[in-house]
């Protein structure tokens, strides 16, 4: 069939909205608000081969672990599976991410013909083991992170597998909300199977999987035309998490070498940390999301997110470490490793196409959960994630106050959490001086203060970049470190990076998120971009002439022109 | 009677008239809109109007307006320089927003820069609870300190907004006694004015957007006034809000923030008209333009609500997935999702080889190619006037200047010979890849509200919306389309049809379970005689005015509210549970399930108060002279080829269908009806056209 660029199009469409539809039928249905306000869920299209074709809105970090999913659902299940059969998977070591995802896989039929397979994959709010929520950085193996589900059936020509229903409403501590989340997760399917069966009967199904082959071969095409703009070389880069959790002394290295040749590009991690105690531990699946993530991120086109995307990008990681852990490693906040090895990869991609990233931004989602118990003696559990800043980028300002790019979510209204938890916000603002200084500067350090009303209450955080500061980029200086404080009623103290523990009436916590990094040298920083930041207290007059050599003057605010060049030519 | 009515609505390139004069009987009338001050094409065109059709400008009994002002000073960022006043330790909440992007995967998006800088948003210590009990009073010095400041700075409006204020009014309340006392004309708004509700990023983003644009409305409205007034026409302005309902111009001046995109909800208003009167309960409306597409849902007669909405986002879903361009007003609205795509969205083919409409458009100058005003670049309408859907003598009302070889060559050379596809393919492909564009926004915000569009009839509108209405409904699902008489200026009819319509809320925060209702019923009486007076102040009968109540209800725990209608009278027992039901109805509606708690939070209480008018609603329109039937050449894909096709007055199509290929032609656009589809006139005066399998 001849390449046709307005049925490519029409398919393009056609497929990209049923695989949105999949997405925002969970949100709207689904129990819980991780799923219907955070939104940590992905869906996909796979073929007969499992290929995937499409992938819905999702979460960034969500791109690479489906196609490892559907190679494990094929592996036990390839050409048996029949219309109304549903398998499901959670498990890392056969295919999943960490426990609270869980995937879910319907085949799709036409007549008696086997289409593909839809696919969502959604983050529940608690799959039982130690510690509410079953995300806890302080785990050491994966049996204490909650329910494993290997490879099964959850229904069987459209008859639920009740012992595994069962079976998961025993070790969660939520049954209802995960159950009714499940369901939204089998809905969603549905929609799908529906959607394919009208655009098999617009197209027909042998004229629809040439249409397959071309959207993948469409991906390809721009992925490689990407990874050709990419000078061919090798550019490593090293960048570390402060400690895993467990033992809070010891860094943790992550190394990539990106190796460019024509238009293939391969990710080497050798030399990353083997893999830890604590459980920041990250299967391979979630590094190959971070890696097509970073390469996503310069690509110059919106492309649907396929197999034929992926086909130029190959990683690979020593089994055994970090990014290939061995089981039972521990899994659960894999998040901040995941975060740590973007940071990595625009570190190495830097280095051949400087223009076309930004410096390192705040380095990940800090998220936090106070788990208390209320008056009638209910365990209620409040958490939020702070964020965020990127850095400064080449003729592009840092940006203060945003989301990281792999991980879009919301803060949670202050006025709603006073309402809701036994909680105070005390402060909530931008941080001085501590955006990293560059031609272009990185985004700002947030800061968030909140007392603890109730009686007593156990604070678990996870945070990072204490002592690695976020890189600056071609001269820019690093952004600001993170912090966190407990005020006990006295007086403030430090507290570490990861940590669980009591917290009493009156205490407060203060975390402060670390900075972005800056692009370009400060001191070619236009000086009336330095004035407007420290017009705006952004910067400090002290800062301005200590990170600039920018003298500013006020009364009127002014930049003194003659002070500034004496200062920068020193 | 001699009442001349004036419904005008100011758009990007024309200020579309619609006049119902003392008969009854309406008339249309499209001019260029006059960007450098937008009142001088409205005042031309009345004046105009009424010297052509020898009317004296006293005979004019109400200017009903729609205006893109206050969007266009947002977009432009040319609104006053504001100021804000908030609580020590929270400078920093209106720039911080809500944190999320729109976007994945683009490092070189930008958020849009705060309508107040940090300079200016100044802190003042000042603290209340969640109840609104005060833990700090509100420091007087460093609120003069503050004050002090922002003259200093010499801004022209204010806005307030303090934690909590929504409980608790007083802090804000002094702070602006203050800040009116020494600050004399400066336009101060409170939040607990703008918007008493919780969500402190939404409330404070809100009251900032109206100190923001309030100076300029206000200045804008006066000029209008005076102009007419000038020119005779000495009756009272009234001004469509984005909730669909009419409030007097001096009402407007002071709360802006609810007229700003008042043009697009004037549109639905009139389809929701025309649903009601043809008997058509569930309606999608399709609004297409020059540069965007517009939806939005009839469903059981009633217009679906929403309670916010970004402006100045360039292209907006009005999806929460995509939140994150623009400036967030928390304000009721008429829920309107719009797509950048539109008459003027420009096609090319993407380096991977696939043909791309969109998201550049060439706007409404330069336009489309074969306006020759210096875009080369094939758009949507070039497409549309080479498949010989819209002629080149009718473009617009034939007020424009149409060169159809200047379309060839830029189809041509952009689509056509990348693609290797013959001119009129590649014009087809143009055409269907727009469609499949629209398709996919309107399918993912039915999705997202749990509808079905197959279920529904299409209403299309617009200047393109009647060229591509069939295929946008046969991909969809939809059965039936239906394009309404004067589709052009739409807009402009809806604003003759709309009601004064007044809107209170105010966030109480409460158990339904636990029965202490009294603040609630205080909090409604006290809304209920606010309205009642703003409607004494702006001169109308409140004995006319009919008050609906509504309640945001919520499962506790959870953060989403749905909004739904009081029972009358007082909120006993009974009604507190009948008001349980009708929320977890809704609630099962929407997300396809009940909650897993009986326990129920009242978050806010909502009064819509409407007024209807003592006038006369025309529909019926005086007779203009249609062209004369003629035919020519039309493409409609491979499938069906080439076709000679009949153009004709809406007129002269019957009440028998006909089946397709038919050009209907308007005053300012074309009615596509394909040649597997049958359209007929129904007794409204609708071209209906059923949608072939």
């Amino acid at each position: 069939m001849a390449h046709d660029p307005v049925r490519l199009e029409l398919v393009k469409n056609a497929i990209g909205s049923i695989v949105d539809e999949m997405v925002l039928t969970v949100i709207r249905i689904a129990y819980s608000s991780i799923m219907r306000d955070t939104m940590d869920l992905s869906s996909a299209f796979c073929d007969r081969q499992g290929r995937m074709i499409a992938q819905g809105l999702s979460v960034a970090l969500h791109l690479g672990s489906i196609p490892d999913a559907m190679d494990w659902v094929l592996k036990k299940y390839r050409d048996t599976l029949a219309p109304g059969d549903i398998v499901v998977l959670n498990d890392p070591y056969q295919g999943g991410m960490h426990l609270p995802d869980i995937f879910m896989f319907k085949p799709v039929f036409v007549g008696e013909r086997l289409l593909g397979y839809a696919v969502v994959v959604a983050h529940h709010n608690d799959m039982g083991g130690r510690v509410p929520g079953s995300s806890a950085a302080d785990s050491t193996e994966i049996f204490q992170e909650g329910l494993r589900i290997p490879v099964l059936k959850l229904y069987e020509g459209g008859k639920v597998n009740q012992t595994l229903m069962d079976l998961v409403a025993i070790n969660v501590r939520i049954p209802d909300v995960v159950l009714g989340d499940i369901q939204a997760q089998v809905a969603a399917c549905g929609i799908a199977e529906r959607g394919m069966n009208e655009l098999a009967a617009r197209f027909g199904v042998e004229r629809l999987e040439q249409h397959f082959d071309e959207l993948l071969d469409y991906s390809e095409r721009e992925a490689r035309r990407t990874v050709r703009s990419i000078p061919p070389g090798t550019y490593r880069f090293v960048d570390h998490l402060d400690d895993d959790g467990v033992d809070m002394d010891s860094p943790v290295k992550i190394a990539v070498a990106v190796h460019v040749e024509g238009d293939e590009l391969t990710v080497d991690l050798e030399g990353t940390s083997p893999q830890v105690r604590g459980a920041i531990n990250s299967t391979l699946s979630f590094a190959k999301s971070a890696v097509y993530f970073a390469v996503r991120s310069v690509m110059d086109s919106d492309a649907p997110n396929n197999a034929g995307f992926f086909r130029p990008i190959h990683v690979k990681a020593p089994l055994g470490c970090l990014v290939n852990p061995r089981p039972p490693a521990a899994v659960a906040a894999r998040g901040i490793s995941g975060f740590r090895l973007i940071d990595a990869m625009f570190g190495a991609l830097a280095q051949a196409i400087p223009e076309r990233v930004r410096a390192a931004g705040e380095g990940g989602t800090t998220s936090y959960s106070f788990g208390c118990y209320d008056a009638e003696g209910r365990f209620s559990l409040f958490r939020e994630a702070i964020m965020g800043a990127w850095g400064g980028g080449c003729r592009r300002e840092g940006i203060d106050g945003i989301a990281n790019g792999a991980a879009n979510i919301s803060n949670a209204p202050i006025e709603m959490v006073e309402n809701q938890a036994p909680i105070r916000v005390e402060r909530y603002e931008l941080v001085p001086d501590s955006g990293g200084a560059g031609q272009w500067r990185g985004g700002m350090s947030v800061l968030r203060q909140l007392r603890f009303l109730g009686e007593r209450a156990t604070l678990q955080l996870r945070s990072d970049r204490r002592r690695h500061s976020p890189y600056g980029l071609m001269g820019g200086r690093d952004g600001a470190v993170s912090n966190n404080l407990l005020d006990d009623g006295a007086s403030w103290t430090q507290l570490p990076t990861k940590f669980s523990r009591p917290l009493g009436k009156g205490q407060a916590v203060q975390h402060t998120t670390a900075a972005a990094g800056g692009y370009g040298d400060p001191l070619r920083r236009d000086p009336d971009l330095v004035l407007a930041d420290v017009i705006d207290g952004k910067v400090t007059p002290e800062g301005a002439e200590r990170d600039y050599g920018v003298v500013v003057r006020r009364a009127p605010w002014r930049v003194d022109i003659e002070a500034t060049t004496k200062v920068r030519k020193k | 009677m001699t009442a001349l009515r004036v419904g005008v609505d100011i758009g990007g390139t024309f200020t579309d008239f619609v006049f119902q004069r003392p008969d009854g009987l309406l008339e249309r009338r499209k001019r260029p809109s006059t960007p450098a001050d937008y009142s001088q094409a409205i005042v031309e065109g009345v004046a105009e109007y009424c010297a052509q059709a020898k009317f004296a400008p006293a005979q004019v009994v109400e200017v009903v307006h729609a205006t893109t002002v206050a969007t266009n000073a947002i977009l432009e960022r040319k609104g006053a320089r504001t100021g804000l006043i908030t609580t020590e330790g929270f400078r920093d909440v209106l720039e911080l927003r809500r944190i999320r992007i729109p976007l994945a995967y683009d490092l070189s998006w930008q958020k849009p820069a705060p309508l107040v800088r940090r300079a200016l948003r100044l802190a003042v210590r000042e603290r209340l609870d969640s109840r609104g009990n005060m833990l700090q009073g509100l420091d007087p010095e460093g609120l003069d300190r503050a004050i002090d400041e922002l003259a200093g700075a010499k801004i022209e409006a204010v806005a307030v907004c303090f934690l909590h204020a929504y409980r608790n009014p007083q802090h804000e309340r002094i702070a602006g006694e203050r800040l009116r006392r020494r600050l004399p004309g400066v336009q101060v708004s409170l939040s607990c004015d703008v918007l008493p509700e919780m969500l402190e990023f939404e409330r404070t983003s809100t009251t900032v957007v109206n100190a923001y644009v309030a100076p300029l409305i206000a200045r804008y409205l006066d000029r209008l006034r005076g102009a007419l007034a000038a020119r005779g026409v000495k009756a009272p302005i009234l001004v469509m809000q984005s909730n669909g309902g009419l409030i007097s111009a001096s009402s407007a001046a002071e709360r802006p923030v609810t007229i700003i995109e008042s043009g697009p909800a004037a549109g639905v208003v009139a389809a929701l008209r025309v649903a009601r009167e043809c008997g058509y309960p569930n309606v999608i409306t399709f609004d297409m333009g020059g540069t965007t597409t517009k939806a939005s849902i009839i469903e059981r007669g009633e217009i679906l609500r929403g309670t916010e909405y970004e402006v100045g986002a360039s292209v907006s879903v009005s999806s929460r997935l995509m939140r994150g361009n623009g400036y967030l007003l928390r304000i009721p609205v008429i829920d309107i999702s719009e797509v950048g795509a539109g008459g003027g969205s420009i096609a090319a083919l993407d380096a991977g080889g696939s043909l791309r409409v969109g998201p550049h458009s060439a706007g409404a100058v330069p336009g489309p190619a074969c306006y020759a005003q210096g875009n080369e670049r094939p758009t949507v309408t070039d497409a549309n006037l080479l498949l010989g859907y819209i002629s080149s003598t009718s473009l617009a009302g034939g007020a424009l200047q149409i060169d159809e070889a200047l379309a060839r060559t830029a189809v041509r050379g952009h689509v056509a010979e990348p693609a290797k596809l013959s001119l009129l393919d590649a014009a087809h492909g143009i055409h269907m890849v727009v469609n499949s564009n629209m398709v996919r926004a309107i399918k993912s915000v039915s999705v997202e509200r749990g509808r079905d569009p197959a279920e529904f009839v299409m209403m299309a509108f617009g200047g393109a919306g009647p060229i591509h209405a069939a295929g946008v409904a046969r991909t969809l699902g939809i059965r039936q389309v239906l394009i309404p008489r004067a589709p052009g200026v739409f807009s402009a009819l809806g604003l003759l049809h709309a009601e004064v319509e007044h809107h209170a809320a105010r966030t109480v925060l409460t158990t339904t379970g636990a029965g202490v209702m009294a603040p609630v019923e205080a909090a409604l009486e006290e809304m209920r005689s606010d309205l009642l007076g703003r409607l004494r102040e702006e001169g109308f009968d409140p004995a006319r005015a009919e008050i609906a109540r509504f309640a945001d209800l919520r499962y506790r725990g959870q953060s989403s509210e749905l909004t739904v209608p009081m029972p009358d009278g007082p909120l006993g027992e009974s009604a507190l549970r009948a008001l349980e039901e009708r929320f977890e109805q809704e609630f099962e509606r929407t997300y396809a399930h009940r909650g897993d708690t009986k326990a129920f939070e009242l978050v806010t209480v909502r009064l819509v108060m409407r007024v209807s008018r003592a006038v006369q609603h025309g529909s019926e329109w005086s007779a203009e002279a249609g062209a004369p039937p003629a035919r020519r050449s039309a493409y409609f894909g491979p499938e069906h080829g080439q076709l000679e096709t009949e153009v004709l007055p809406r007129g002269a199509l019957g009440s028998t269908p006909r089946r397709g290929p038919l050009l209907v032609q308007e005053y300012d656009t074309t009615i596509v009806v394909p040649p597997d589809c049958e359209a007929r006139v129904d007794a409204h005066g609708n071209v209906v056209i059923a949608i072939g399998a």
